[in-house]
């Protein structure tokens, strides 16, 4: 079938797949993309502070914005004492932001489009608060768990209530990231479809498949959108959730 | 010695001015900017006889003042066309913080039943627990929506080591 929405999506291997450990594991096309990904960035950061001249230049400068938008935003959620995680945030945000981007190049493989990537990347980042918080304030950080100011008959009910929530991080995170990726490459290519099957029509079609063709272009254009603002959606939540390790009075 | 800031921009500055790629006049600004405000050729009409050169300047003052207000108007009413997206993915960012509260719920609670063998209480009984933190998150994420791009433009730069200039 061409116009199958959903063969954008599928894990193929390139190399293997090896027996390892009774696993089968192959190198797949997610993963070249993974790692076209990680050259990209590294490849274009280290370019554009090839220079590192005072007064920066066209290049210097996106690096220089990219470096900064996330710096802002470390310094602003977390504060000084949590510096400590911009590199984190700066790679967990260019890793989202260049995948999501190199989604959108026809033929591309998106990596943020499988939940299990997303999914991964939220686990670990709230893996990390529960360790970060543990390891600062000991058994203190469980205050998360009991807000302030409940009167006692409900208190295990409330703390209940906000250890689902704060599980539900994980899902929340990886999940809306997937979710916007996946929804906007079908609908994309479902809009693409359309035109190519009202082509085929004759030439009544052709004069009709410029209404989905029109909305295939404004779709691009909203994807892009939402590509790079889920990336920053995605590296702000993780600010959000690492001040409750750092903070956890609430 | 010479103060080397005297030939760099000052650090809050540095970088707005140097993205609009604007060092042209940077120096002479503020003398155009004085000598604008008493120029002959400005709009000089209707100058009463008694206070004349004021009158003219307020005149001057004034048109320049629309001038820049409708600038600014213009400015903000730009990013208006991005709102559809922005409202976009704050309503998912709700719904999506929902669902993973009721999901979170279902999943704990099938996973304590199939722990004692009790199918269905646990589950029932979580998912309710898990609805209620849905909801919670909902509000919690409704009331501190993270801010978006153009709000964290607006914010202040990072603090530049001011004891530097002492």
């Amino acid at each position: 079938m061409v116009n199958d929405p959903i063969h954008q999506f599928r894990i193929h291997n390139i190399f293997g797949p090896w027996n390892i450990f009774g696993f089968e594991i192959g190198f797949t096309n997610s993963n070249l993309f993974m790692g076209i990904i990680v050259a990209v960035i590294t490849g274009f950061l280290l370019l554009t502070a090839r220079k590192g001249s005072l007064v920066p230049g066209r290049l210097q400068s996106v690096g220089e914005m990219w470096y900064g938008l996330i710096h802002n935003m470390v310094d602003n959620v977390l504060g000084e004492e949590g510096m400590a995680f911009f590199p984190l945030v700066f790679s967990l945000f260019s890793f989202v932001l260049v995948a999501n981007m190199l989604g959108m190049f026809p033929y591309f493989f998106t990596v943020t489009s499988h939940v299990i990537v997303t999914a991964s990347l939220a686990v670990f980042v709230v893996a990390l608060v529960i360790v970060v918080g543990i390891a600062k304030h000991g058994l203190g950080w469980f205050r998360l768990f009991v807000p302030h100011g409940v009167p006692m008959a409900i208190l295990p009910f409330i703390s209940l209530i906000e250890i689902i929530s704060f599980l539900s991080r994980p899902i929340s995170l990886g999940l809306r990231l997937f979710g916007n990726m996946l929804a906007g490459h079908i609908v994309l290519k479902v809009f693409a479809g359309f035109v190519v099957s009202l082509v085929a029509l004759g030439l009544g079609g052709i004069i009709g498949s410029l209404a989905p063709l029109l909305m295939a272009v404004a779709l691009t254009a909203l994807e892009f959108l939402v590509a790079a603002l889920q990336a920053f959606v995605f590296a702000i939540l993780t600010c959000v959730y690492l001040n409750d390790a750092l903070h956890p009075s609430h | 010695m010479p103060n080397p800031r005297l030939d760099t921009l000052p650090p809050r500055n540095y970088q707005e001015r140097a993205l609009k790629r604007d060092f042209s006049g940077l120096f002479e600004r503020g003398v155009v900017d004085m000598a604008r405000s008493v120029d002959p050729k400005g709009p000089k009409t209707e100058s009463d006889p008694k206070f004349g050169d004021i009158s003219a300047r307020l005149n001057d003052l004034s048109t320049r003042l629309a001038a820049e207000k409708k600038q600014t108007a213009q400015a903000e009413s730009a990013p208006k066309q991005y709102q559809g997206a922005s409202d976009y993915s704050k309503g998912y960012r709700l719904i999506s913080e929902f669902v993973a509260g009721i999901l979170v719920g279902g999943l704990v609670g099938f996973g304590v039943d199939k722990l004692i063998g009790t199918l269905p209480l646990f589950l029932i009984l979580f998912l309710l627990i898990g609805f209620g933190a849905g909801i919670l998150n909902m509000s919690r994420a409704a009331n501190r929506t993270p801010p978006t791009p153009e709000e964290l433009a607006k914010m202040p730069k990072p603090r530049i080591d001011e004891n530097e200039d002492k």
